[in-house]
Parts: structure tokens; sequence; C-alpha cells
């Protein structure tokens, strides 16, 4: 009898938990990303290929650096964002930062084969998977 | 006040309130506001904002009755036969909506998109410019 009142207050809690939660994230926010971390990354699975996408509109390409090592993927570099002195400021959301993200990638990439694209303030990077690395099917007599 | 140009005056600004009041959308998919930054100068507006993955010719920008607004339309099929995996962010078209001051010649505003930021300025009508006056 105790132990069922305790779980019922057990998922109410929970329930409660979770609502302030989801209050406290920016899912339902009108931006595209919250505010964590810089630049935000999405990452596809294309057939046997990984595309990472990153979101850094306004980049000059020189100042960004993208290393790959075996299955550790590093981009990093800076944002700059300025305005001259003699403006006044009534709005400022975005924001300049420097940034070094490294992304463990689920598999060892082909490092020679990588392709990166910077277009319209997406980069967006093919890692294809590394031949090595590929299953192996084994057929079965 | 005359009743008449009391009259005018409340429609006038149930009509600026109207404006505030976000059209629905027919296009497909969901809309972001774009990551913005105004700042002013002595003779302009200057609105930036962000819109990664935006190409230039799907940018609309517009200004009806002092509201400024803009609508960015992204490329969604390069996703098409992709599976996300991890994500951190929402793809999707931007807008967002300003309402500027009479004093913006909106005759002149000027824009362009560089690598997926939007670079809007509005200028001033010159006789909004503040005059400094000399004291003999």
């Amino acid at each position: 009898m105790f132990g069922s009142f305790s779980t019922t207050l057990d998922t109410l809690l929970a329930l409660q938990d979770a609502m302030d939660r989801s209050m406290k994230s920016d899912y339902y926010d009108m931006n595209t990303s919250g505010r964590g971390v810089f630049p935000t990354i999405n990452l596809f699975e294309q057939e046997d290929n990984l595309m990472l996408v990153a979101e850094l509109p306004g980049i000059q390409k020189e100042d960004l650096k993208l290393e790959v090592k075996n299955n550790l993927l590093r981009l990093a570099g800076e944002r700059k964002i300025e305005y001259g002195k003699d403006l006044s400021i009534h709005r400022r959301e975005r924001r300049s930062s420097n940034f070094d993200r490294s992304f463990k990638l689920p598999f060892a990439v082909e490092s020679d084969k990588i392709k990166a694209e910077y277009k319209n303030g997406l980069l967006a990077v093919t890692l294809p998977r590394a031949e090595a690395d590929k299953p192996r099917k084994i057929s079965i007599s | 006040m005359k009743a008449e140009t009391k009259e005018m005056a409340k429609s006038k600004e149930q009509d600026l309130q109207k404006q505030e009041v976000k059209d629905e959308k027919t296009v497909a998919g969901r809309f972001y506001q774009p990551l913005t930054d105004i700042v002013e100068s002595n003779n302009a507006l200057i609105v930036t904002m962000d819109m990664p993955g935006v190409a230039k010719e799907n940018v609309n920008v517009k200004v009806e009755k002092n509201v400024l607004e803009v609508e960015g339309q992204i490329d969604s099929s390069p996703y098409l036969d992709t599976k996300p995996i991890y994500t951190e962010y929402n793809v999707g078209h931007y807008t967002r909506r300003f309402t500027v001051s009479s004093e913006i010649d909106t005759e002149k505003i000027e824009a362009s998109l560089d690598d997926g930021v939007l670079h809007l300025t509005l200028p001033k009508k010159p006789e909004a410019e503040p005059r400094r006056i000399s004291v003999s």
C-alpha cells in the first residue's frame, strides 16, 4: 500500500521535473538553435558516409580550422562581429566568439577523402567511412 | 480633438496593431526567427540578420506601412536522403518583422546577403537627421 503511494508520488514528481525541464529548454523558442554551444551542428548519415553541417554565418574561411584524426574531428575558429564606436546599438543577438569543438565520430574516417564546403553560411563536411572500418559481410556456407 | 479625427487616429492605430500580428504562411515548413543586430548611425539604421543556409535569390525584403518584413527560404534538398543521428539546431525557413519609424526613407533601403548574413541599410530621411545648431 505504502509502496504504491510512493510510486504515484514519484511519478508526479517526475512529471513535474519533466515539465520544469521543458520550460527551461529552448526547444519552443523561435530560433533555430538554443543559446548553448557555438557553432551548432547537425550530423547526418548518408549511406556509408557522415555529413556534418555547422551553422556558421558570416565567417571568413581563413578563420576556420578543421582537423581530423582517426575518429576525432575538430572545428575551431573565430567569429568576429564588430561595430564602430560611432554607432549606437539597439539590439544585439548575434554573438562573436572564439570556438573550439571536437566531435567523436562513430567510426574512423578516410581522412584524405573528406570534403568540406562553406556555402551560404553553412559548413558541410562529408566524412566517408574508412574502408578498413567498414563491416565485412561474411557468407555462410 | 474632433470626434472625426479621434476616430481616424484610432483606426490608424488599429491598422498598425493588425500588422504586428503574424500572417499565416502557406509555404510548407517551419519558420524561425533569425538572430538580429540593430545599430544606428547618424544617417541610417543598420540591421544584420543571421540566416545560414539561405541563398541570395531566396530572400524577400519588403516594407509595407512602416513594417519591415524579411523572409528567407532555405533549400532543404541536401537533407532529403539523410538520416539525422545527432542534432543541435533546427532546419527551417526564416522570417521576422520589425516596425520601423516613419523617419526611414523606405525608397532607399539597401540589402545584401553574404555567407548567410543579411545586411540591411535603412537610411533616415534627411529631415530626421539631427541638425547641429551653432551658437554664435
